[in-house]
């Protein structure tokens, strides 16, 4: 019983600061996504900062307005609170990446020390079945200008990813069928029969209360507006 | 790629099974009109079709080609009575274009009944033919049999392909089962059954290499076997088909050991006329993906040599 109370208070912390992240992204102001300094930040908002990755920096990423120092303690308390195990998963790995990449961004004069970029082997020869859910997982990563390991395998694959949305689409999960949508409004020679603008908005109307959906939406919104990757 | 011996067994074990069935291609004379005596049509035009695609890709033992040939002459002889009973059923419902595109298959494979083509004749000239509300892809399905029985096409098939929803090439996460439906067909009647690959405008042909793989894994999660048949159809009626080797090994390990394929995951239980008209078509569509799929194998392999 304890333990689903925790995995409840922590999903509905990861709700919350999604919710913070989709208003920021809309409204442009982002000084309260995270909370106001560590000591306010409990064990469970580290860790729904945590799950939520990078993306938890993602207003000020996209938006190129400079950090709110408070918050982004708070951020750097949880990228140290969970590194990844020796025998992490690629993913874990990756996600852990990308929060330190977009930390190190955020303050580059900070002492935060960036760690090598971890491997892709595992995603040579995915099926894209496997490919999309991996990337999804990832959307964190799928942001302009980046040139990572993961972006260039996406990169490589396009028509593979847009066969994963749809795959997505067809089994109603909306979470990797949001993230495809994210990586795929960067990625170059998207089939235009897959119809990605009308494809992001089903997904929205669909699966859009969910605001882990509607974070994913918004980036892709706002990354379509910047324009393409490579 | 999959192993062709895999491919080719289905359709072994499916014809072992249609021939074991026969009796389940009947009709029913004395059926309430409200229903309509052409309802039990399908079935035996659909075998009469597949047994043509059997004979003109030349890929089937002599054992297959042998059930083939008799199923198509008790069926002829027996269950149409010669083709009597195609006549008898337009008499019925003269309008219906169902005897015509059941005696299609029939009269390509050297059976004959004059007055159906008669019949064929009289309604293609006629106006309200042409117009009669149905779908597109019906549509294009009559306008290709008028053109395989000699007659001059209305609407022209290029003009019919044109209200079709595979034509349009729409967004591909709107498929659902019926959409996919229209698809298959719509590929059947524009490559003639498989017969003619390069019938695929090369739009089309692009937008199934596309997306064929992904309907084919959601129909193969959802055990939807009749559907998943039909679009291993389609695969093989690619300028390059996958032979998608995932689906090939759970559609063979769907087939029930006497050639049976069922339509959704498993066979149904019943009596044997029931359970005959929920799975004939899908074991039908077996034999169908087999020839078709092991006729490309081998034409690769030669091709490959």
């Amino acid at each position: 019983m304890e333990q689903s109370g925790t995995s409840t208070l922590l999903q509905g912390a990861v709700q919350d600061l999604a919710s913070s992240v989709v208003s920021a992204l809309r409204s442009g102001d982002h000084t309260h996504v995270l909370p106001a300094g560590t000591e306010e930040a409990g064990d469970v908002t580290l860790a729904a900062v945590r799950v939520l990755g990078a993306d938890a920096l993602l207003p000020g990423t996209l938006l190129r307005t400079p950090p709110d120092p408070a918050g982004l303690a708070v951020f750097r308390k949880a990228v140290e609170a969970y590194p990844p195990r020796a025998d992490a998963a690629p993913t874990v790995r990756w996600s852990h990446w990308a929060m330190a990449r977009a930390l190190h961004r955020a303050d580059p004069s900070g002492t935060f020390e960036r760690p090598d970029e971890p491997g892709t082997g595992w995603l040579d020869g995915a099926s894209w079945q496997f490919l999309t859910h991996q990337l999804a997982v990832l959307a964190p990563l799928a942001l302009p200008g980046e040139d990572d390991g993961v972006t260039r395998a996406a990169g490589r694959r396009t028509v593979d990813v847009a066969r994963g949305f749809v795959r997505a689409v067809r089994r109603r999960d909306w979470r990797q069928a949001a993230g495809a949508g994210r990586w795929l409004t960067l990625l170059p020679g998207v089939p235009e029969t897959l119809g990605l603008r009308a494809g992001l908005e089903f997904v929205e109307l669909m699966g859009g209360q969910d605001p882990q959906v509607a974070l994913q939406l918004e980036a892709a919104r706002l990354l379509a507006r910047t324009g393409a990757l490579v | 790629m999959t192993d062709t011996r895999l491919i080719h067994n289905v359709g072994v074990g499916a014809m072992e099974w249609l021939w074991a069935h026969r009796d389940g291609f009947r009709l029913e004379p004395g059926v309430d009109p409200e229903i309509g005596f052409l309802e039990r049509f399908k079935p035996i035009g659909e075998l009469a079709m597949i047994c043509g695609v059997l004979f003109r890709e030349g890929v089937a033992g002599s054992r297959q080609a042998e059930l083939a040939r008799r199923l198509l002459d008790t069926t002829w002889r027996e269950t149409l009575d010669g083709g009597r009973m195609l006549v008898r059923g337009q008499r019925i419902e003269p309008m219906s274009p169902i005897p015509f595109e059941v005696y299609l298959p029939y009269r390509e494979l050297g059976y004959s009944q004059p007055e159906i083509e008669r019949w064929a004749a009289m309604l293609q000239r006629i106006d309200g033919w042409e117009v009669f509300e149905t779908t597109p892809t019906r549509r294009l399905g009559l306008s290709a049999f008028q053109r395989r029985l000699g007659l001059t096409p209305r609407p022209p098939e290029a003009e019919a392909v044109k209200g079709t929803w595979l034509a349009r090439t729409p967004e591909p996460w709107m498929v659902e089962g019926r959409i996919a439906y229209d698809i298959t067909h719509c590929v059947f009647h524009l490559t003639d059954w498989g017969e003619r690959p390069e019938g695929l405008p090369a739009d089309i042909a692009d937008y199934l290499r596309t997306w064929l793989p992904v309907w084919i894994d959601d129909w193969l999660d959802l055990e939807r076997w009749d559907l998943l048949g039909e679009l291993l159809v389609v695969d093989a009626c690619l300028p390059r088909p996958t032979l998608d080797e995932r689906a090939w090994k759970a559609f063979a390990a769907a087939q029930q050991p006497d050639g049976a394929m069922p339509a959704i995951r498993e066979m149904p239980e019943g009596e044997p006329d029931d359970v005959f008209d929920v799975v004939y078509h899908s074991t039908l569509v077996a034999a169908f993906a087999s020839v078709l799929a092991t006729s490309r194998a081998l034409s690769e392999l030669a091709g490959a040599s």
